[in-house]
């Protein structure tokens, strides 16, 4: 076997050859793990410790990662420290305002190079052996260099690997596979659907500053699963009390009206979906109250939005929205709170949460998102713990062999989906559907079998 | 009211029957409040909160020496863990007491330790500002176990029920930056 010295920078995402090598997962048995047709998925998918590692190669490995928004790190010098995947990077501003990513690890003796969440810096010098990089990644500087090191050694070599970075709309990505399709063209027909969050202004979004961190010991599937496709949990039962926590005093729960009429998009391409209701506002006074909703669908920033993009619908109609670009980017628009999913082993998440507004929103109006989506999705937040409870109990019950034994249903609104809906583009069904989780498991299936962009791609 | 007591009791060093007396009060409200908590009276603990409470825990972070002091605890206008009025707190309330509150319906298992009791300063005739350290440790349904440390900063204020004050402002620094555990449904 010939060993590739691959002390470059460069990066070539998963590796075609590795795709033939592993004997524990063939192609054949990934595909089988999603039925679409009969509408029944293996939950293996969830708790297999083969397939995660596969899962980090070939996926997180070649997608495009959710790192934060571009206003995390305004001036240069600016950095913040996250995750792609189970590798930790350095997201930075460069002094030319541009942006950039690298792997946050030594390539000495692989200690991390940088230590704290983020701040402000003018170069990165690694705690072991002195090691210094400058904002783009680059080693600039290496203790007793001519003393002690030796004739073939080259500084321009030794950065740490780096990974591409785009931009859309204010969210940054990156990606690690430089084969890997631009990221406008990996959001495909999705781009549509986030626009009701990243563009209702020529201002554009800002972060609402700190990123809230905590762990659920689930798989991050169950998760990017349920931005991407499932309205129907918060439709009947998981968010009740939810509900009941942001109603007006003296308002019972069985005086508020779920809405009943909504729709859920496919990507034609890329795993990426959305769900949301049209029109009746309940459930969004629930989470955001009164100031935010109507903010939201009836105001000066609701005229400009509807302008902006183009449609009274897009604009104030749709509620309570529900987003996932595959894998591991979600976010709720309407209640603004963005997050990536960081895989932590198969049986285990952290969720990394902030919240963007409009730019140029009055402040009390930023004051409130910030207030309503602290109390409403976040660790303590009064619907998102009921989240974190249900995803807890799957992964748990799935330690048994005949759980895991048991295919799950995925059967809704199979058959159902179609393009042709005259206010929303792309595939469209009904809101309570599952339309979008075949999508996203198709998706993660096809990166986990299909060695080549030439396939994968769209 | 017992404004010399008070005043008394916040010199350092005062060991006077008044500050001794004070000091005593003040933990034996805290020990009486942990247990409407680890009780489950949480209709009695809500109680306690006064019409202007803000509840705020805000988000810790890993920073480096020299910006600790400025970035550490995420500020007013940014992200926290909790940032409550009364409504909202009220809220919550509704959702714990709700047979459709999930994530603590069956009910979660604590026990509030609050020890390091300080009065700081006294705010006011009827106000003192108070420090604590506490433990919380949570079991919930079949083994799930939590542990969670941390300061609270608080404002009590005097108040005609049985406990003596009431909370007025209660800002909690968890000794966390990533929260270990799958929610914080419990309260500090
Ligand atoms: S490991 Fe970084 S300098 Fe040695
Ligand atoms: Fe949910």
């Amino acid at each position: 076997m010939t060993v590739e010295k691959t002390k470059t920078r460069l990066n070539i995402g998963a590796d075609p050859r590795e795709f033939q090598k592993r004997p524990s997962w063939t192609n054949e048995d990934i595909l089988a793990l999603l039925d679409e047709e009969d509408g029944t998925l293996d939950p293996r998918i969830y708790t297999d410790e083969d397939l995660y590692r596969l899962e980090q190669e070939r996926v997180f490995g070649r997608a495009w990662i959710l790192l934060g928004h571009e206003t995390h790190v305004p001036k240069p010098g600016d950095f913040l420290t996250t995750y792609m995947g189970e590798d930790p990077v350095i997201l930075v501003r460069q002094k030319d305002k541009s942006l950039r990513v690298f792997l946050n690890q030594c390539p000495h003796r692989g200690m991390r190079i940088c230590r704290t969440d983020g701040g402000n810096a003018k170069s990165f010098t690694c705690s072991y052996h002195g090691w210094a990089y400058d904002l783009g990644g680059n080693l600039i500087n290496v203790p007793y260099e001519s003393e002690a090191f030796c004739s073939d050694f080259n500084k321009s070599e030794w950065g740490p690997t780096h990974a591409r970075v785009e931009t859309y709309k204010g969210l940054v990505f990156a990606n690690w596979d430089k084969n890997a399709p631009t990221l406008l063209e990996y959001l495909s027909d999705a781009t549509y659907y986030m626009d009701h969050m990243l563009d209702r202004t020529p201002a554009g979004t800002e972060v609402i500053g700190g990123m809230q961190k905590w762990v659920i010991p689930c798989n991050w599937k169950f998760a990017a699963e349920q931005f991407c496709s499932d309205m129907y949990h918060a439709g009947t039962v998981s968010h009740l009390s939810g509900i009941e926590a942001g109603l007006p005093e003296g308002m019972e729960l069985s005086d508020t009206k779920i809405p009943t009429v909504g729709y859920q998009f496919r990507a034609k391409w890329g795993g990426h979906g959305t769900g949301f209701y049209v029109g009746e506002p309940g459930m969004m006074l629930a989470i955001m109250g009164p100031k935010v909703t109507e903010y939201w669908t009836d105001s000066e920033a609701a005229n400009r939005a509807e302008k902006h993009l183009g449609s009274a619908e897009r604009a104030r109609q749709l509620m309570v929205q529900h987003m996932t670009v595959f894998p591991t980017c979600s976010f709720l628009p309407g209640i603004n709170t963005v997050r990536t999913w960081q895989p932590r082993g198969p049986h285990e998440t952290e969720i990394w949460a902030f919240t963007v507004v409009d730019a140029d929103a009055p402040e009390e109006v930023k004051e409130e998102y910030r207030r309503q989506t602290l109390r409403t999705f976040s660790a303590g937040g009064v619907f998102e713990q009921d989240d974190g409870e249900n995803w807890v109990e799957i992964q748990s019950v799935l330690r048994g062999h005949q759980a895991r034994k048991r295919r799950f249903n995925i059967q809704m609104g199979k058959g159902r989906s179609g393009v042709g809906n005259k206010d929303f583009p792309g595939s469209i069904g009904y809101v309570y559907n599952e339309e979008a989780a075949r999508g996203l498991y198709r998706q993660w299936i096809r990166m986990m079998t299909e060695p080549s962009w030439e396939t994968l791609g769209p | 009211m017992i404004d010399e007591k008070m005043r008394a009791a916040t010199r350092q060093g005062d060991i006077s029957l008044e500050a001794l007396s004070l000091q005593h009060e003040v933990e034996q409200f805290y020990y009486r409040e942990a247990l409407l908590l680890d009780r489950h009276e949480f209709n009695d603990w809500f109680d306690l909160l006064d019409e202007d409470i803000r509840y705020f825990m805000p988000i810790r972070t890993n920073r480096t020496r020299r910006e600790q002091k400025k970035l550490e605890y995420t500020k007013d206008n940014e992200f926290a863990h909790f940032d409550d009025d009364l409504t909202m707190m009220r809220g919550r309330q509704r959702k714990l007491m709700s047979d459709v509150g999930w994530s603590e319906n069956p009910a979660s298992r604590t026990r509030h330790i609050v020890g390091n009791v300080l009065i700081e300063e006294e705010l006011s005739a009827s106000e003192l500002s108070v420090v604590s350290s506490f433990i919380v440790y949570r079991n919930r349904l079949e083994r799930q176990v939590d542990i969670f440390a941390g300061e609270r900063l608080d404002v009590l204020r005097r108040a005609e029920n049985e406990l003596g004050f009431k909370i007025a402002k209660r800002t909690i620094h968890i000794d966390q930056s990533t929260i270990l555990s799958n929610n914080l449904s419990l309260f500090f």
